[in-house]
């Protein structure tokens, strides 16, 4: 009889979080030391960026060759999850927007006023424009939506429902 | 260094300071960027670093800053290898002017800056041969509205003078029925002539401006094109032209007419009773106001029903085309319910959209007709009392439609305005790209059919990304060259800079010591034959496709092409020969099929280089050693640059030239390479294993 390999025995190189241990180098990068070979220079990549960020988190070297997988920041070490999600953040940049302040459509472009939670002291507001809104305004999921602007820079709302009654309207036509 | 926030400079003198730290780049050896999702970061190679620590970060950015970033690279790596930091290259990134933000790539003009103002003066540079006809057309239907107008005060005439039991006479009703007739009819011949006019001068303007858009997409360079995808090419040159057109000729041609309306009849009616005028305009701001919050409700409702259509659309679309692999999965049911809740969401937006435009509609006619209401009543209020007469209150209720019609119209012309200029940007942004590859002043025409070198050429599709560096080779007139190395390490990239469609952004390409800039673009490419993985055949016959790199080729050479190429057998296997039809709705070929024939498109001009990409990748290993044989047939004598997947094809390969991440890694040939024991002996080692596992 044949036996058929269960796709659930398949290694897919998940990192041993207890043998792993991230730092940055002088220089401002990521680096691993892991089972006695140390990476000086990692870059984090999520697998899912929007539905589950934490979770499954690939590591590689230099040469784009994954060194491994985490499971979940969860299985790190306070000083290990510190560091990985520094420089998660620094991967990946996508602000929040706190209110829409204006929207309008002009030749062809949609240009929008965002307040954004950049910072702790309120965020800022930016400027932008979206081209093809059909393509780059899109609804992650019924909460969520997410704003490519021309330059490739993204904005998330998080939750519609928590934005204000005015933005929620401004937004409206965006929404399907 | 730590990351900064502040200012990045580099000084003429290759200083680079970030943050307040300096450091000179002659200690350098390259600045990099790597980028991140919605960001990216900045970052220096050290010839040598702290622990070994040779990389460091120096500043992190935004996306909006992604170009300043790769200029910043260009510019610091020509210094580092030239010792200069003037570049010759122009830079990729440019500013708008007024603002000082970054251009979007493929825009000459600052979306934050574009006004509607410099639209219409770029649509009226297109336009200006059709002003006359405009002019004249627009001015006619002023005219034919001004005949239409004698209506109404015609019937106050006959009403006030003439229609009076006793007194008026058969022959004055006569004769003013009679005017009011020749009146309706002067306009309405006017109106029938100028349609004519104006609807043949806006299709020949938006056909003008389909063809030159056309033009334009054939003339741009790759690089420019690559910004586009083609199915937003094709909906500028055929979608926008149209509402252009559309707009011309349904909107356009009405407007001056509809506005001088308007003013005469309030004029008119202000002069002939300033209250009873006043009474009829009452209604027209709130009726205004009230149309275009309808229509800006409706058009961002029907907006979002076009939306959902064009999902359900795009939905269809995919399941269709990839229905094979829907039933090999079984998968016939999820697919199902995904278009049933797709279609049933547009069903329900298209309800909703239906129900408001039922309830807005009548609303709105309503409230239009309250102006006549009011004429009505008070006008007749004020015939009775003997302050105007009848033949004036006829008059008012007469001209209230002339006034309602064009405010309907002038209401909804600014939306549709927008969309035309819209469609007006997209169709200018094509024709006001400027090629980047530039075409010699005085071309010097040099037979190609010499040796190409490559002279430290580095070059990437965007500045901060380089694909090829520092590439240095010479191949003398007649060699055979294959291109070996992974995908992306830029092969395909080397090829393309010989034929001119980049340009390399630092270093020069030369065919007989002649910079290819220097030649004309047509001349080159009639000179350079190329066979790619993907044999793209044009709908016509297999004769149209063989001919068509050499427009006017006779039937004899054709056929000698076709054999050189193994595909004339083939071919006069086919009922109609040479006349097969082929292409998407033709005659349908096997693979090795439409690569011969590619192959005799790619030899028919007796090219003096010979470019195979990839020309027998997708084809089985029967297939290839036929194509394989009318190959060595065609390179002989030719110089030839081959990049196969397969490197036992390459084997005929005068030298074989290794590239890897973007440098020349290797050059010999195919013994030289094996004895080296290098990244060749590798790829080969590979591929043997790879053939032993599969025969296993």
């Amino acid at each position: 009889m044949n036996t058929i390999g269960s796709i659930q025995n398949i290694d897919i190189g998940l990192l041993d979080s207890g043998k792993a241990e991230f730092y940055f180098t002088s220089g401002g990068f990521a680096g691993l030391k892991y089972d006695g070979t140390d990476y000086p220079h990692v870059t984090l990549k999520r697998a899912l960026p929007v539905g589950q960020p934490s979770e499954f988190i690939s590591v590689y070297n230099t040469e784009n060759k994954e060194i491994g997988i985490i499971r979940s920041l969860s299985e790190l070490s306070r000083e290990n999850l510190d560091i990985v999600a520094k420089e998660l953040d620094s991967r990946y940049y996508c602000p929040g927007v706190l209110e829409i302040k204006s929207v309008k459509d002009k030749l062809g472009y949609v240009y929008m006023e965002l307040h954004l939670d950049t910072d702790k002291s309120g965020g800022h507001t930016k400027s932008c424009a979206v081209k093809d809104v059909s393509k780059n305004i899109r609804m992650l999921n019924e909460q969520s939506l997410i704003i490519f602007d021309v330059d490739g820079n993204r904005y998330i709302v998080k939750d519609i429902d928590k934005l204000d009654k005015a933005s929620r309207k401004r937004l409206e036509p965006f929404m399907f | 260094m730590k990351p900064f926030s502040g200012e990045l400079v580099f000084t003429e003198d290759g200083r680079i300071t970030a943050g307040g730290e300096g450091f000179s780049a002659a200690d350098a050896e390259e600045v990099l960027v790597k980028a991140g999702v919605g960001c990216g970061l900045l970052y220096v190679k050290l010839k040598e670093g702290e622990n070994g620590n040779k990389e460091r970060v120096l500043c992190r950015f935004t996306m909006s800053g992604l170009k300043s970033a790769g200029e910043f690279c260009k510019v610091v790596n020509f210094f580092i290898k030239t010792g200069k930091a003037d570049i010759p290259d122009k830079p990729e990134m440019q500013n708008c002017a007024k603002c000082g933000r970054s251009l979007v790539e493929g825009m000459k003009e600052c979306l934050f800056c574009y006004n509607r103002l410099s639209v219409l003066a770029q649509a009226g540079r297109y336009i200006k041969p059709y002003s006359k006809t405009i002019l004249f057309t627009q001015g006619a239907l002023v005219f034919a509205t001004i005949f239409f107008l004698f209506t109404p005060l015609f019937n106050r005439y006959l009403i006030d003078t003439h229609l009076r039991p006793q007194t008026g006479m058969l022959i004055q009703i006569t004769v003013i029925a009679l005017g009011m007739l020749l009146a309706r009819a002067m306009g309405e011949v006017i109106f029938i002539l100028t349609a004519r006019m104006f609807n043949r001068a806006s299709i020949s303007f938006a056909n003008e401006l389909r063809v030159k858009a056309y033009e334009k997409i054939q003339r741009l360079s790759m690089s420019s094109l690559a910004k586009r995808t083609p199915g937003d090419m094709i909906r500028r040159v055929m979608s926008d032209t149209t509402v252009i057109r559309e707009f011309l000729s349904d909107m356009g041609r009405w407007a001056v007419d509809q506005t001088i309306l308007f003013a005469v009849v309030m004029i008119i009616l202000f002069v002939t009773n300033w209250r009873l005028a006043l009474l009829a305009f009452l209604p027209v701001p709130i009726i205004a106001v009230a149309m275009s919050r309808f229509w800006s409700i409706l058009h961002i409702r029907f907006e979002r029903q076009w939306r959902k259509n064009s999902k359900s659309q795009s939905i269809l679309h995919d399941i269709i085309k990839g229905i094979r692999t829907v039933k090999a999965f079984g998968n016939e049911e999820t697919e199902i319910r995904k278009f049933s809740n797709v279609a049933r969401e547009l069903a329900e937006v298209s309800e909703d959209n239906e129900k408001l435009w039922a309830r807005l509609f009548p609303l709105l006619t309503f409230f239009t007709g309250i102006g006549e209401f009011l004429i009505l009543f008070f006008g007749g209020w004020m015939v009775l009392r003997g302050e105007i007469t009848l033949g004036v209150l006829v008059q008012f209720t007469m001209f209230i439609a002339y006034v309602y019609n064009p405010l309907r119209f002038l209401v909804s012309f600014p939306r549709w305005l927008a969309d035309c200029m819209t469609s007006m940007v997209k169709v200018f942004e094509i024709l006001g790209e400027e090629s980047e590859l530039k075409e010699a002043i005085l071309p010097e025409n040099v037979p190609i059919a010499g040796g190409l070198a490559f002279e430290g050429v580095s070059f990437g599709y965007k500045s901060y990304e380089p694909v090829l560096k520092d590439i240095s080779i010479d191949i003398a007139p007649g060699e055979m060259i294959g291109l070996v190395g992974k995908s992306g390490v830029g092969k395909s990239t080397l090829i393309n800079l010989v034929m001119r469609l980049y340009d390399p952004n630092i270093g020069r390409i030369s065919v007989n010591g002649t910079d290819l800039r220097d030649i004309s673009q047509d001349y080159l490419h009639e000179n350079i034959g190329v066979v790619f993985q993907d044999s793209f055949l044009f709908a016509g016959t297999i004769f149209d496709n063989i001919a068509y790199a050499k427009p006017g080729a006779t039937l004899e050479e054709v056929i000698a092409a076709a054999k050189t190429a193994n595909a004339h057998q083939f071919i006069m296997e086919t009922t109609d020969g040479y006349n097969t039809v082929v292409g998407e709705s033709g005659h349908s070929l096997s693979a090795g099929e439409r690569q011969r024939i590619s192959i005799a498109r790619a030899i028919i001009k007796n090219p003096g280089i010979l470019i195979l990409d990839e020309a027998t990748s997708a084809l089985d290993v029967e297939t290839e050693s036929v194509i394989q044989d009318s190959l060595d047939k065609i390179i002989k004598g030719r110089t030839t640059i081959a990049i196969a997947h397969r490197l036992s094809t390459l084997r005929n390969a005068n030298r074989l030239i290794v590239l890897d991440q973007g440098k020349v890694a290797e050059m010999g040939t195919h013994v030289e390479l094996l004895k080296k024991k290098g990244l060749y002996y590798n790829l080969i080692m590979a591929q043997r294993q790879s053939s032993k596992t599969e025969v296993s």
